[in-house]
């Protein structure tokens, strides 16, 4: 029987695993494809980010890394689903189906890059837009069993991006091999005027250097799942054996790490969702009439889901006379003296090594009885290098009862090629197994 | 993290909440500040960074340009003799 | 009576603050772009020609600078404001603590920064039911938003203030002229112990209107023993009147944080490769220092035109500065606009230098530069010596008309109509009839 056709693939992942919001009619199979998170702006697609606020949004324009792909052949196939404006780590925070894990559809794809998971993973070849802000690309990496490259901060630009937190956001790459990845990755990075902050990078490097030495900070080895730490713990002498060192380190401020990510990522997400209120784009509320505060609070009380208003609470707060100094300005801080923390362990390795999350993909049942805070700690491990803007590649490391386990691997700012030469490199020792799929 | 303070926080961010949301809203911000705390342990910084890499001085030059035509942008606002309308005033 | 100022200048650059959309007039919502409309997915470029101004004008009023300096977001709702947040400056403003010389008296300037302005509104509708309908065309337009301290002391002297201000400004940078539509102004008003914001007044006329309104009415309620209510006005531009602004009452906290999407600007480099014009009242203020000159003329000289105080200041290199302000603003000027050529100011300068000199007399030097002027020297604005002169020539080439004068005085009229006729109504005809009597009388 020959392979199924990447266009009967995509109806199959749409079908049974809600990995899209919107498909595109048809393919032309000879051409790379690829597909993009619904947060990223694309003509001739909706752009709903996850949310209802944004029912009908027809972006004018594509998103730079869009508009790249294209430009060198790519075809954008579909948008993917994930949790409400990247509100979220299991995708279950989406107003356009929630993925279903390509491995057990009763658990989830992570998230907030759900849908980009479960397409990269079910469809071989296929290159999947998605955007981090605390581990949204390494979460769902590590659940789906791909590779996931979350690039340095600023390193593709995030014009087109529809924003959670404009100093966390960094849009990246998830497949099922690192040479896919590695073969694309150039044509989305590289400076765009029209994103300042991608205007301060050095070039891309042509050829990246193997780290012969990872360190392990024994804070990430605490609060994980039996199962996580036996698969992880089954890697280092696949590692060694490759001719990567591994040391245990302490990284004592990681503990302050998830605290001031959040109330970066929530304060300035916070003010990003102050413009959906009904004026223009998106939801249009048709009872003009009636005074403007009270039409917005309509609006958006209306539209934005549970996760979305109690981020926008938490961060409004963190923003307001008499907290402002205590979270907002605080966390700003302890964002530099992290970076500093990290460039500290690189003065002696060249990365630094970690499980990528704490447990197996959870049941949907499982995820219900979870409190908020307790969602927020489970990103304990992505959480680090995302709020400090290091590039960071997560990839399957093992499998427990058939479900995949990832680890993670931070390198110092700009130094993806590193990075995607060690995953390389893994993928030749270690061997990946996908799905079994049946369109 | 009490009644009156979320009760305010909504208002600045003009989200309506139900008795019921106020109160659960509350019970989850005061669990997650609660675990912020160790913040206050951090040390406090007088200048600070607005971004983890350093972005500085990069400008555009003083160039009218328009990519997209701008009747495309005023047929997606939906507009009144070229206005966009909006809600009350008063 | 103690005024502050907060005035908002719309800057002359050809593109937006963030976005290269034009910034030149337009019928509504064509000037507008994904980023000045706030689209999702949208952001900001800083317009590099805007910070210049900026901080060049941060610099002229003699502020502390700020070295590095970044924007932030300042979130509230409103119907003009695409983001539901203004980008503007709130912990590193361009300059700090300068100041503005008004009349000798130095008026404090508390900061100066940059932020974008929001949408245009236009109201329809019954008064208590209106529409907002918006025109984002304004939404973008580079701002600078200059804020005083209390020291201007009567609506009238604010309004000087502003009119000079404007007068460097435009100078300094190209600031257009402000009319009703490009400036706006908050204004603090205390009368007695309590301060009143009249928010939002567009326009100068309104602006000193508002400020009489409001000291007046300041100033009733305190004869009256009654007490001033600390609060915010807006001005009826229809009535002409302050009322109570109940509009905006909700207490809005913005919630400042920095805005990521463009990064921090070093001031200094910027500073340094600025080449900063001398504006005209700074301008007058030098050339009194340097050549002792009285301080209304060197205003009249600035104020007049910049070339002839270029001129001015050449002629001082060579000859006394007394010399040079009588030729300055009297027969150049009379004469500018051929004078102005500065290819001919080397003659002109030698001119005047030879008369300094005592080479010529100033009747000469005075000839010499209407000729310069192209100027046909009967055309010469008269002085008595011209007329006698001319009088007494065309009698001494006319010898017949005085042997004629001595039998019928009315022979006078034939050296009345000629020297009429040549001076060009320079000389009133009282003045030439009485000035050819003289001499005929004289001669005969």
């Amino acid at each position: 029987m020959s392979a199924p056709s990447t266009y009967a693939l995509i109806q199959y992942a749409q079908r049974r695993h809600l990995a899209f919001t919107e498909t595109v009619d048809g393919l032309d199979e000879g051409r790379f494809h690829f597909s993009a998170k619904d947060n990223l702006c694309a003509l001739g697609f909706q752009a709903r980010a996850g949310s209802a606020v944004l029912e009908g949004y027809r972006p004018p324009f594509d998103a730079t890394p869009i508009h790249r792909l294209k430009a060198a052949g790519g075809q954008l196939v579909g948008k993917t689903t994930m949790d409400e404006f990247g509100f979220g780590s299991f995708s279950t925070n989406s107003a356009h189906g929630v993925p279903l894990n390509p491995f057990d559809p009763d658990r989830s794809c992570g998230g907030s890059s759900g849908g980009a998971g479960a397409a990269a993973c079910l469809i071989p070849g296929h290159i999947a837009l998605g955007v981090s802000t605390g581990g949204s690309i390494s979460g769902p990496a590590s659940f789906c069993g791909v590779v996931g490259l979350t690039p340095t901060y600023g390193r593709v630009s995030r014009y087109g991006l529809i924003d959670y937190g404009n100093s966390l956001d960094k849009v990246g790459l998830l497949s099922r091999s690192a040479a896919s990845i590695a073969q694309h990755f150039g044509t989305i990075a590289g400076p765009d005027p029209k994103d300042p902050t991608s205007c301060a990078q050095p070039p891309l490097a042509g050829k990246g250097r193997m780290p012969s030495s990872l360190a392990l900070p024994r804070e990430a080895m605490e609060n994980l799942d039996p199962a996580v730490r036996k698969a992880f713990q089954g890697a280092l002498p696949v590692l060694r054996g490759m001719g990567v060192a591994v040391e245990e380190v302490s990284m004592p401020s990681l503990r302050f790490a998830l605290p001031a990510y959040y109330v970066l990522a929530t304060s300035e997400a916070s003010t990003n969702l102050a413009r959906y209120c009904g004026m223009r784009f998106g939801r249009r509320e048709e009872e003009l009439n009636q005074h403007f505060n009270d039409f917005f609070t309509g609006v958006r009380s209306e539209g934005f889901g549970d996760e979305a208003k109690r981020r926008i609470l938490l961060g409004t707060f963190c923003r307001m006379v008499g907290f402002r100094s205590r979270y907002y300005l605080k966390s700003l801080a302890v964002r530099q003296m992290l970076i500093g923390e990290y460039r500290r362990v690189f003065q002696e390795h060249d990365a630094v090594l970690t499980p990528t999350m704490p447990f197996l993909p959870p049941r949907f049942e499982d995820i219900r009885r979870m409190t908020p805070l307790e969602m927020y700690l489970a990103d304990f491990l992505t959480i680090p290098p995302n709020l400090v803007g290091m590039p960071h590649v997560s990839v399957p490391c093992g499998y427990v009862d058939g479900l995949p386990v990832g680890m993670q691997v931070v390198a110092d700012h700009w130094k993806e090629m590193d990075l995607l030469e060690l995953a390389k490199g893994w993928e030749g020792a270690f061997l990946y197994t996908f799905p079994e799929v049946r369109p | 993290m009490d009644r009156e303070t979320i009760a305010k926080v909504a208002k600045v961010a003009r989200l309506a909440l139900t008795d019921e949301e106020m109160e659960r809203y509350a019970q989850d911000l005061d669990a997650i500040l609660n675990s912020f705390a160790v913040l206050d342990e951090a040390p406090a910084s007088d200048t600070y960074a607005l971004n983890p890499v350093p972005v500085v001085d990069v400008l555009r030059e003083d160039e009218p340009a328009q990519e997209i035509d701008p009747q495309l942008l005023r047929g997606q606002m939906g507009t009144y003799e070229d206005y966009v309308r909006g809600p009350r005033l008063s | 009576m103690k005024i502050g100022l907060e005035m908002h200048f719309q800057l002359p650059t050809r593109s937006k603050l963030f976005c290269p959309c034009p910034t030149a007039p337009a019928e509504p919502n064509h000037n507008i772009c994904p980023v000045c409309l706030g689209y999702p997915g949208s952001r900001p470029s800083l317009n590099r020609k805007a910070l210049e101004i900026g901080l060049g004008i941060a610099q002229f009023l003699d502020c502390r600078i700020e070295e590095r300096v970044w924007f932030s977001r300042k979130t509230y709702f409103y119907p003009d404001l695409p983001k539901n947040f203004q980008i503007t400056q709130y912990e590193t403003p361009l300059g700090t603590d300068g100041r503005f010389e008004l009349n000798g008296r130095s008026i404090g300037i508390w900061r100066v920064h940059l932020e974008e302005d929001p949408g245009r509104i236009r109201r329809v509708g019954r008064p208590g039911e209106e529409i907002a309908f918006v025109d984002y065309n304004r939404s973008g337009i580079p701002l600078v938003e200059i804020v005083t301290a209390p020291d201007l002391t009567s609506p009238e002297e604010a309004r000087t203030f502003i009119d000079q201000l404007v007068i460097e400004l435009r100078a300094l940078c190209g600031l257009e002229a402000q009319d009703e539509q490009t400036v706006r102004v908050d204004a603090n008003i205390s009368v007695g112990e309590e301060r009143v914001e009249v928010k939002n007044v567009q326009g100068l006329r309104n602006l000193e209107r508002a400020l009489r309104f409001e000291a007046g009415r300041q100033s009733k309620l305190i004869a009256a023993g009654k007490r001033v209510v600390r609060e915010t006005r807006r001005f009826d531009e229809e009535r002409k009147v302050t009322t109570s602004a109940r509009e905006k009452e909700t207490e809005e906290d913005y919630g400042y944080i920095g805005e990521p999407d463009l990064g921090e600007f070093r001031t200094g480099n910027m500073l340094r490769a600025l080449d900063l014009k001398e504006t005209p009242l700074a301008r007058a203020r030098r050339l009194v220092a340097s050549y002792g000159i009285a301080e209304v003329t060197a205003k009249q000289l600035v104020l007049t035109s910049s070339r002839l105080t270029d001129l001015f200041e050449e002629l001082c290199h060579h000859v006394p500065a007394e010399r040079a302000v009588a030729w300055t603003t009297g027969p150049i000027s009379g004469n500018w606009s051929t004078l102005q050529d500065q290819a001919i100011w080397p003659e002109l300068v030698q001119i005047v230098k030879a008369d300094a000199e005592g080479h010529i007399n100033d009747i000469e030097a005075k000839r010499r530069i209407l000729a310069l002027a192209g100027v046909r020297q009967e055309e010469a604005s008269g002085t008595e010596d011209d007329l006698s002169k001319l009088i007494s020539d065309y009698i001494d080439a006319h010898p017949e008309v005085l042997a004629d004068y001595r039998r019928n005085p009315k022979a006078a009229n034939t050296v009345i109509g000629h020297a009429m006729k040549e001076s060009r109504g320079r000389h009133s005809s009282k003045e030439v009839v009485e000035e050819v009597k003289r001499q005929m009388e004289r001669r005969a």
